[in-house]
């Protein structure tokens, strides 16, 4: 199989992966070379969006993006959502309002709202539910996801 | 006292899996570690005439095949012993494990899968459990009287039909003679899956001393090294399973799904770690599902809407393997007439073996299926007689004290106000002052129903608290977190009573080697089982907290308190000792102290397994607003309001988070999911594009709310609420689709297209004023 050597910047640290197969999707290379499980895979095929990361500040599903594509750019996984020990306005929203259940969609459910706030600082309800509808949950009806994210626009569009 | 049980405290897990630290099964990772891949049966009834596995064993990179030759006489299931770990002989549907590789990456194992020759000899096939009833049927499993089972399974020899559970009381033809009206009706479900978002999973490794380990994201890790041990015939402590956090389960994480591919391959290499984590597909193949069923329900009533009869025939789809089947339907039988006070009932199941997908245990344990029927079937009822729909359940519904269908006496009943509640939130009374077609068109209908679900029963449940001198706490149970918060809910109730903060608390991992017993993290038992025996781990450990500041008191045990983290002597509140300080007074080298705590109900008929009246019942009712496109049959649900009887909870939020989460998930098993298979067993749509679940665009507004019938043996009350979130929201969708167009559907899901059909036929949304 060929291989080739990939260079990423990591949640702001670079990483030079030697020998990566060309098959190796990003997922996998996070996963499996990077040491970043928070990424999860649900299903492979671009359907759950369980891998959601941010490749240059866009949200891909990171099972459908060949690790060599990716090579030169910059990722975001949930792991680099936090600096230090402060949580980022999502995660905290998400921790107090009871988003989170069995927990499997939720790093990809947060970088998914984080590009939507990225892109849209006041987003709709309605806004907010097309942003996170490509990232499946099963658990929770999505009722306090929503609500997490509307909180967290309250908290980001607050002067700190 | 006790102050943090009923709080809305925050879940002790949600920062872990916020933060992306939280380990889940196919996050296990093990030095040595090599990958597994399996070669699984295209066909869904065949026999094995060969498999040649020469080319795969040249393959560079492959370190161990197995196939089912290595495990003759190796046979597993909980209920009835009739899985091998990989097909032997025969396969009996598609999907079904054949071969296994491990190597040392994935790309190498699924190459050499593909190198893997097997000779299939097609047999005739038994595509539904209509079908496999039939006289002449291809027998699945002949023999299947001779396997081992447990008590309650009553095989049918030579057929395939593995068990006929039967409950009666009274005499139903006398009551149907006593009825003034008598409706007889059929309705059927489809086959749906669980679908978690994490695939299913195991890592599993023999050591030099033979000895079995497994990692996986199994809900029960206890039960699971029992499934292992039996089948291997080897002793309990031989086998050794550790649970992950489980990235969501809705029961299709139990039993025997990853791991016998992860130990059958691990016993061949050489002590080297295998991995096994399932595709999307597989996980839809070779899971689990949720039974399909056809039931057929029979009921006699009097003028006034009071039930006298109630008669119910349920064919359960158990597909190839009996796995949980047969006891979901010897228990969801039990709960086939509904919530109902019913003086003259027959029910009677039959779990039929067919060439498809294993059913089993699934959210709510087969009560959704049964309330599709049932509860539709009070809405016709309601109709002929002239009846609000509520006003015919509130008429019939059990209230404390009263006998349910199969003759128990019930004890913590909120179905009354679970029903009463949904009607509030949804508007029932005010419902026909709402305009019944909108602008687009749309016409606007709504729907009630309730449902009840029992809990297995007798179940055990031990757990240990570990104090340690500096005053915090470590919860060491095998109850696994499935994504139901059950760690908060143990924490709660331990620092419930012994008056810590949450802060202080530390849970253990899973595992069948430190962890003790309990039967499983299912059958929404957790919080009433293992939060009993918490509760009693927590009061032992404040019994010899308050011995040993008797000790050092000089005094009774008796005129000892022991509360908020403090031991004092009752008359001298101001000398108290904090817990670390009376542990540092005593032993002061160190020490930790351990809390014990057992729970197994009190039983009336017997300590088997399955073998007596449920310990408690849930209840629960939905109400929903639906519009419905007369020019396309397209449903859309605007809004559901959803309760369940929760006992007193112990955490409200949680309680909630069930409730709302189910109700979309029900949404979708109502409107959206089916798992269809062909007439050969060959299922087509195995992946999320084709089998869609709803997203956060198919959500309408959920009206959440719990009613509280607190129960005399519970823990502060509380009882299990997680399974009946879903099953009355079936029946609530149809009769609602029916209030709105007046087309009644018969057979889930239901589809746009059955919706437009019907409507073509009947013409109803047009005649309807």
């Amino acid at each position: 199989m060929k291989e080739r050597s990939v260079t990423l910047r990591v949640n702001g640290e670079l990483h030079v992966f030697n020998h990566v197969p060309v098959r190796k999707t990003l997922v996998q290379l996070l996963r499996d070379d990077a040491g970043l499980t928070g990424t999860k895979e649900g299903c492979g095929e671009g359907d759950c969006g369980a891998c959601t990361v941010l490749l240059d500040g866009e949200p891909v599903n990171s099972c459908l993006v060949l690790a060599s594509e990716a090579d030169g750019k910059e990722v975001l996984t949930v792991e680099g959502l936090s600096r230090e020990w402060e949580l980022h306005p999502l995660q905290q929203t998400f921790v107090e309002e009871g988003a989170v259940q069995c927990g499997y969609c939720i790093p990809g459910m947060l970088l998914a709202a984080k590009a939507l706030l990225d892109e849209n600082p006041s987003p709709t309800e309605a806004e907010i539910r097309g942003a996170i509808a490509g990232n499946l949950c099963r658990c929770t009806g999505y009722v306090r996801i929503v609500l997490a994210i509307q909180r967290a626009v309250a908290s980001m569009s607050r002067p700190r | 006292m006790e102050a943090l049980v009923g709080e809305g405290v925050t879940r002790v897990d949600a920062l872990e899996k916020v933060s992306g630290a939280a380990v889940f099964g196919p996050d296990v990772k093990l030095v040595g570690m090599l990958y597994g891949k399996t070669l699984r049966s295209p066909h869904a009834h065949a026999r094995i005439v060969s498999i040649n596995l020469e080319e795969a064993r040249k393959l560079p990179g492959v370190r161990a095949i197995v196939t089912g030759a290595d495990l003759s006489g190796v046979l597993g299931g909980e209920a009835v012993k009739d899985m091998p770990f990989l097909a032997q002989g025969k396969v009996r549907y598609m999907g079904e494990p054949v071969a296994a590789v491990a190597a040392e990456d994935e790309a190498t194992a699924l190459k050499a899968i593909d190198l893997i020759d097997v000779v299939y000899d097609e047999l005739p096939v038994a595509a539904d459990a209509l079908a496999a009833l039939e006289k002449g049927a291809p027998l699945i499993h002949e023999g299947l009287e001779n396997y081992a089972r447990i008590g309650v399974i009553k095989p049918v020899p030579k057929s395939n039909v593995i068990t006929v559970n039967e409950y009666s009381k009274g005499d139903v033809e006398q009551g149907f003679r006593e009825s003034d009206e008598i409706f007889e009706d059929e309705f059927s479900s489809q086959t749906v899956h669980h679908a978690p978002l994490e695939p299913h999973s195991a890592v599993a490794q023999v050591d030099v001393n033979g000895r079995i380990v497994v990692w996986a994201p199994n809900d029960s890790p206890h039960r699971l090294r029992k499934d292992l041990a039996d089948a291997l015939h080897m002793r309990l402590d031989r086998v050794r399973v550790i649970s992950t956090y489980v990235g969501g389960g809705f029961g299709g994480k139990g039993g025997l799904k990853a791991e016998p591919i992860a130990v059958a391959l691990a016993m061949k290499t050489n002590h080297r770690p295998v991995k096994v984590v399932f595709t999307r597909e597989e996980v839809f193949q070779a899971t689990l599902v949720r039974h399909a069923t056809v039931v057929r329900i029979k009921t006699g009533v009097k003028h006034d809407g009071t039930l006298m009869a109630r008669d119910v025939k349920i064919i359960w789809d158990t597909g190839a393997y009996a796995e949980k089947g047969p006891t979901v339907c010897s228990q969801a039988t039990a709960a086939a007439a509904g919530p109902y006070r019913v003086a003259h009932v027959h029910l009677v199941g039959h779990c039929v073996y067919t060439n498809k997908a294993v059913a089993g245990a699934y959210r709510g344990y087969g009560t959704p299926q049964l309330a599709w029927a049932c509860e539709s079937q009070m809405d016709t009822i309601a109709k002929k007689l002239g009846l609000d729909p509520l006003e015919l359940r509130l008429r019939n519904v059990l209230r404390e004290g009263d006998v349910n269908p199969v003759g128990h006496p019930v004890h913590s009943v909120g179905v009354e106000d679970c029903l009463k509640q949904v009607a509030q939130a949804i508007g029932w009374q005010e419902r026909r002052r709402q305009p019944r077609v909108t602008e687009k068109g749309r016409y606007v209908g709504f729907g009630v129903a309730c449902g009840t679900k029992n809990t297995k029963t007798p179940s055990g449940s031990e757990a240990a608290l570990y104090l340690s001198q500096d005053g915090s706490l470590t919860i060491v149970t095998a109850s696994v977190e499935v994504g139901q918060g059950v760690r908060t809910i143990l924490a709660q109730i331990a620092c419930g009573v012994l008056g810590l903060p949450m802060e202080n608390v530390s849970f253990s991992q899973p595992d069948t080697d430190s962890t003790p017993f309990d039967a499983s993290t299912t059958s929404s038992r957790t919080t009433f089982h293992m939060g009993n025996a918490v509760k009693i781990a927590a009061e032992d450990l404040k019994q010899q907290l308050a011995q040993l500041a008797a000790a050092l008191f000089g005094c009774d045990v008796n005129q000892v308190v022991v509360d908020g983290g403090k031991a004092w002597l009752a008359k001298e509140p101001e000398r108290s000792l904090t817990y670390p300080e009376l542990l540092q007074k005593q032993y002061g080298a160190g020490a930790s102290m351990m809390g014990r705590g057992f729970y197994y109900p009190k039983s009336e008929q017997g300590k088997a397994f399955h073998g007596s009246p449920s310990l408690f019942w849930m209840y629960g009712a939905h109400a929903v607003q639906v519009e419905v496109d007369p020019k396309t049959g397209r449903v859309e649900v605007t809004r559901l309001a959803a309760a369940a009887d929760t006992g007193r909870p112990i955490n409200p939020i949680n309680c909630l988070q069930q409730i709302e989460g189910g109700a979309l998930h029900a949404i979708g098993t109502t409107l959206m999911e089916e798992l269809i298979v062909d007439n050969q067993g060959h299922m087509v749509n195995p992946n999320f594009h084709d089998y869609r679940i709803p997203t956060a665009m198919d959500a309408p507004e959920i009206l959440a709310s719990f009613a509280e019938a607190p129960h005399r043996e519970g823990p502060f009350g509380a009882k299990g609420m997680a399974e009946i979130v879903t099953t009355s929201v079936l029946p609530a969708i149809g009769n609602a689709i029916e209030d709105a167009v007046g087309v009644r559907i018969r057979d889930l899901p239901i589809r746009s297209d059955k919706v437009w059909r019907a409507l073509k036929e009947s013409g109803a949304a047009t005649k309807r004023k």
